[in-house]
């Protein structure tokens, strides 16, 4: 895939530079569209090192100097990515996050100070940047994984004095107010260039997105005599978006049936009686143009004057399907592999530019690569007590494939790892794990760390399971939402490069993450504690009072017990009243005579007042 | 007890009374129950007793352990001995030293001692002393070789002295000459021998012309930092009293004192200065401000290291737009300019789009802006007065800059382009730090800073120690965990430290025990586990086990006034 292959481009490291890319590519057999936008801006080193920013954003270098960061990755992901419809995910599902927010980072050992303690200045700073809730990443929620992630940037003395950190939150709901502080980090903010088309009604409607930051160190190879190190950050977002749903009147964004005119109905049919429609059935691909889908053409561009001069735009269609373009430069026509190429006009800005692909049926037929490895992932059992966990790996390819299988779970499902099973679903033989790296969890201070590395047969397919057990919280623990569920982070899937799969899979291999899952923990009734504080208190006051008053009172005969005070003050008050009563019947008995309504009245208060 | 119980009960119920009678006869006789034994009634007054004990003995001190919170024992009165500002008399010596070379030994101490004496009997604000020396012999050879700029420390730092009185003679017959060197701490001033001559025939009591010069510009060097501590005890509300006030705080010089307070910040040891370029284009994408910086702005940082330090960092950002609050730059026809209202500079910064965050890290963030308008709406400058840069109080700087329609290029801002911003920026940075417009001198204005810094961290400090003393007393559920009495210690320890150094002229170090006790003071003041605390009070606890000490609390206390009840009937009868 294309994206793939462009990812890879460390083309001429320049001091600094800024880049801006858009890929778009209709997914096939589906009405869905692949719109991948890339920002890549680098600064030099020394420069970033002494409080320099130019188009590096000064406020994520703070956070980044500041807890000694030599290489992030963040990730903010919603959706499912469907993989048996999609085919292999965008860069090689190598900037995508698991549901939720998903950050590693490469801290410094050394220059003093706890490692943990500036991880936690690091999610902390970017929880407050991205207005994200990751200072909920604590040390339950971190892991050091061992096999899973390589860094990706040169570091001088490789990863020795760095420690990775890799923190999820899978709960996170991610949506308009992550991305606005991100459009905010790119030199042109969204107010020109492709990053104009990014509005979160359209990013936040679509099927899958992600969106994510990498910083990392580049240095030229060849050791110190190729030129100075680059500090290079990457933005990326990728949306899938539903092509007929996004291009819905914006005006309008509530389905509703259309007027009789505008429907599209099918008269040939023998049975139709005129006064009813069948809908047309569509033929060929859907016409759509990035106006309609984003709500707004490309605004300008964002140039910056750093003399490269590389595609902004590219459209992965047929060869054969028209394309309209309004105001860019087409630079390439199509390449082999059907990849046409656009630039954004420099001059004058505030112009408009535009893609259009009207309807056309197309015969060319797309064929649809598979993705590495299909990935799936549930929670079994049943009860309050037990469960257990089943991933189902299937590699649908000819050749054999090792991978890296990276769980980190929450701190309350604790697995019996006795129970751990990889077996091939087929022939239900073990299958032999090459390394295995296991981080038991420690009741509120760290969670499970599982790391697994396996090979999977050519067209073989993988069961994995084990046991667990849930923990039982503390009352203060439970979320304000407790009924919904704990969220468990998806596992994270690594398929490490081999000879078959290396063309453009460098030697970071390609990733897969599975959806994340939904942990039922036992909830207790949240009014307990001061249930329980009234009941003993009232059950112990009765036990004290019995056994006081036994203990403290002399007990005579019934009839020596001397009257009261009170109690004959009562019978007084009692005796004057009733008089009162008998008298007052007896005065109205004579006034009214025998009017019933009036006696009942007036003996109904004067009992009430007695 | 004396009367016998059983006594009472018999007398008051007859026996004669307790004889069998029919059920119809029951309800109407009263009949008494037997007179109780002494024993029974012992028995009953050792049960409610020990019931009581247990209560009092071991319940109540329960409570009050389970339910008090930790109060860690702090000084109070001396907190507030330092608050009402009794325990630190402030005392600023000013060691001036006399080098002259060329003169004789007795003449020039002679002329030293009238300095001080004359000094000393003119001035206004007794928290100055001068103290004026002679510098030593060796030093004749140093003083006459011209200083290097690197040696601004001369007169805070490394020794203690705040002003060199530097003798030169000169061929002139007229009046004494004085001259402030504008980087050094010294005055240099230009005798000719018949000055000199003068103390050799004048009387001892007549004065002497020569030394009431060198006073008069000594004076002048010093009054606006008396007016500046002057002004600074009276707003700090501090109970140092200064004779003379209105000679020195007359009514011009305090307005200005007053604007500088507003404008400066509040003094930390570190400030993060962000240079920021905006412009509402994609240009200029580029400027050479590292090595402006370097070159204009960096000598004038490395003056201030005794007082603080500086972070620097810088940024562009492109595409920024005004915030809509303001109308935006008017075209004004006649003059061919754009021009930006004085009501819309407040709203300038539009603080909701464009990143300015606060640096991390300790000490302030101090903004300088550099906004470059775009090439249609240039040049750009404020309507009433036409100039191009402001100042916003406590927060930075903003400047303006118009690039030439001709110059093409717009995507570089060069050094020479910057050279007069960083200027600019350099000048409202002095501004916003606070330091003293006169007297000419930067390392007398520099060292000038540093002491009204220090006593007015030490007012803060003792004010924040204060208020906090005064919080715990009213606050009786408040806890006080130990590390805030650790730091209340801390505090006073550095503040009577700072108050010595300040009192034996040490100023720099003066001003770092200042600043550690201001530091452990906000510390202690604001210990985040003080504040959970308040909202647990009494009445909480209590009514969340009412259901206990309720009907366990009203059987023991009626059991008790049951028994008083009866045993005072009892001595009533007995008596």
């Amino acid at each position: 895939m294309l994206l793939s292959s462009l990812f890879l481009l460390p083309a001429a490291v320049l001091a600094q530079t800024y880049t801006e890319h858009l890929h778009l590519s209709p997914l096939a057999q589906t009405s869905h569209l692949l719109a991948a936008f890339n920002f890549t801006s680098t600064t030099p080193l020394p420069a970033y090192e002494s409080g320099h920013f130019t188009h590096f954003p000064r406020s994520l270098a703070q956070i980044l100097q500041h807890t000694k960061t030599r290489e992030l990755h963040l990730r903010f992901a919603w959706g499912r990515w469907d993989d048996e419809q999609w085919g292999p995910r965008p860069r090689m599902g190598r900037r995508e996050g698991g549901t939720g927010v998903e950050i590693w980072a490469w801290l410094d050992q050394d220059h003093g100070g706890d490692v943990e303690e500036r991880w936690s200045g690091l999610v902390n700073g970017l929880s407050g940047l991205f207005c994200a809730s990751l200072n909920f990443i604590d040390s339950t929620r971190t892991t050091h994984p061992v096999l899973s992630f390589d860094p990706e940037g040169t570091h001088a003395d490789g990863v020795t004095g760095q420690e990775l950190l890799h923190g999820t939150l899978p709960h996170e709901v991610v949506c308009t107010e992550n991305l606005t502080p991100f459009l905010k980090l790119l030199p042109c903010k969204g107010k020109a260039g492709i990053s104009s088309l990014l509005d979160g009604h359209k990013v936040f409607d679509a099927n899958w997105q992600t969106m994510s930051i990498d910083v990392r160190p580049i240095c030229p190879a060849g050791g110190n005599g190729g030129g100075e190190c680059v500090l290079e950050i990457q933005q990326t977002v990728d949306v899938v978006l539903d092509v007929e749903r996004s291009m819905r009147a914006r005006g309008d964004p509530i389905p509703r049936p259309r007027p009789i005119e505008e429907l599209e109905c099918d008269g040939g049919k023998g049975y139709g009686g005129g006064d009813t429609c069948y809908p047309k059935v569509k033929e060929g691909e859907m016409g759509w143009s990035l106006s309609r889908i984003f709500g707004t053409p490309v605004r300008g561009s964002c140039h910056l004057g750093d003399g490269h001069a590389d595609a902004d735009i590219t459209l992965e269609v047929p060869l054969d399907r028209m394309v309209n373009v309004t105001n860019a430069q087409p630079l390439d026509a199509g390449n082999e592999q059907g990849i046409r190429s656009y630039r954004l006009p420099n001059h004058p800005p505030g112009q408009y530019t535009d893609l259009a692909l009207p309807q056309q049926s197309v015969t060319q037929a797309v064929v649809q690569p598979q993705p590495p490895l299909y990935a799936t992932r549930t929670i079994t059992g049943s009860g309050q007590q037990h469960g257990g966990m089943h991933a189902h790996l299937r590699n649908p390819h000819p050749y054999a494939q090792t991978i890296t299988y990276f769980e980190s779970l929450p701190w309350f499902l604790r697995p019996y790892i006795h129970t751990l099973r990889v077996r091939n679903s087929e022939t239900h033989e073990n299958v032999k794990l090459e390394k295995m790296f296991y981080t038991p969890a420690k009741d509120r201070e760290r969670g499970t760390h599982l790391e697994l590395m396996f090979t999977v047969s050519a067209g073989g397919e993988v069961e994995l399971s084990y046991d667990f057990e849930k923990a039982v919280l503390r009352y203060t623990e439970y979320p304000p939402d407790a009924n919904r569920g704990f969220d468990v982070a998806p596992a994270v899937i690594r398929v490490l490069p081999n000879d078959n799969n290396t063309g453009d899979g460098g030697r970071q291999g390609s990733y897969i993450r599975t959806t994340s899952l939904l942990l039922p923990l036992p909830t207790p009734d949240f009014s307990m504690p001061y249930n329980v504080i009234i009941l003993t208190s009232t059950v112990i006051a009765l036990g004290f009072g019995s056994i006081f008053n036994l203990l403290t009172r002399r007990f005579v005969l019934a009839e020596e017990v001397p009257a009261s005070k009170l109690a004959l003050r009562v019978k007084a008050i009692v005796g004057v009243a009733q008089d009162v009563v008998g008298r007052l019947k007896g005065t109205k008995a004579v006034e009214m005579g025998g009017d019933a309504v009036g006696s009942g009245k007036g003996d109904g208060m004067g009992n009430g007042a007695g | 007890m004396a009367s016998d119980p059983a006594q009472a009960t018999g007398d008051f119920l007859p026996s004669e009374d307790r004889e069998p009678v029919n059920a119809v006869g029951a309800a109407k006789v009263i009949q008494s129950p037997p007179p109780e034994q002494p024993k029974s009634i012992w028995t009953r007054r050792y049960i409610i007793f020990s019931f009581w004990a247990i209560v009092v003995c071991f319940g109540l001190p329960l409570w009050i352990r389970t339910t008090t919170v930790y109060r860690a024992d702090l000084p109070l009165r001396v907190m507030q001995q330092w608050a009402d500002g009794l325990t630190c008399q402030f005392e600023v010596p000013l060691h001036v030293v006399v080098e002259a070379p060329g003169v004789s030994p007795t003449v020039a101490e002679r002329l030293a001692q009238t300095l001080e004496e004359y000094y000393n009997e003119q001035n206004l604000f007794p928290i100055h002393g001068l103290r004026v020396t002679l510098s030593d012999p060796p030093q004749y050879d140093d003083g006459s070789q011209t200083p290097g700029s690197d040696r601004t420390g001369l007169a805070g730092a490394s020794s203690n002295t705040v002003l060199t009185v530097r003798l030169k003679p000169s061929e002139s017959e007229s009046t004494a000459l004085s001259r402030l060197d504008p980087y050094e701490a010294v005055l240099d001033v230009y005798y000719s021998p018949q000055h000199l001559e003068t103390t050799r025939t004048t009387e001892p009591h007549t004065r002497w012309p020569f030394a009431d010069v060198i006073v008069g510009e000594i004076q002048k060097v010093f009054a606006e930092e008396q007016a500046a501590l002057a002004h600074l005890f009276i707003n700090s509300g501090s109970p140092v009293k200064i004779d003379h006030l209105d000679e020195l705080l007359y009514p011009q010089r305090k307005e200005k004192l007053a604007r500088r307070a507003t404008r400066s910040f509040k003094y930390a040891p570190v400030y993060h200065l962000t240079f920021s370029l905006f412009t509402p284009a994609a240009t200029p994408s580029a400027w050479e401000i590292k090595a402006a910086l370097d070159e204009y702005l960096e000598p004038l940082l490395r003056s201030f290291t005794t007082i603080s330090n500086f972070t620097i960092d810088t940024q562009i950002q492109l595409f920024a737009s005004f915030s809509p609050s303001i109308h935006g730059p008017l075209y004004d026809a006649e003059s061919h300019l754009w021009t930006l209202q004085k009501t819309d500079l407040s709203g300038f910064i539009n603080a909701a789009e464009w990143p300015l965050s606060p640096s991390i890290g300790e000490g302030p963030t101090i903004n300088f802006i550099l906004y470059v308008p775009g090439e249609r709406a240039t040049p750009l400058v404020i309507a009433e007065t036409g100039g191009t840069s402001w100042l916003i109080p406590q927060w930075g700087g903003v400047q303006i800059l118009n690039l030439e329609r001709e110059s093409g290029d717009r995507s570089m801002l060069t050094e020479a382009d910057l050279k007069q911003v960083v200027f600019t920026f350099a000048d409202q940075l002095t501004s916003l730090l606070g330091l003293p417009t006169s007297p000419a001198s930067h390392a007398l204005r520099i060292s000038s800073l540093t002491r009204s810094h220090t006593i007015s961290l030490i007012l803060s400090a003792s004010s924040t120690l204060g208020s906090l003393a005064r919080l715990t007393q009213k606050l009786p559920q408040i806890s006080i965990p130990d590390t805030v009495a650790k730091s209340v210690d801390m505090t006073i320890h550095h503040l009577e430290s700072a108050c010595n150094s300040l009192k034996a002229g040490e100023f720099s170090r003066a001003l770092e025990h200042a600043r550690t006790a201001e530091a452990e003071a906000e510390k202690a003041f604001f210990e985040p586990s003080m504040v959970g605390q308040v909202y647990f009070p009494d009445e909480h606890k209590v009514a969340v086990y009412l259901p206990l000490l309720g009907p366990v609390a009203v059987p023991l206390i009626m059991a008790v006034i049951k028994e008083v009840r009866a045993w005072r009937a009892a001595r009533r009868k007995g008596g």
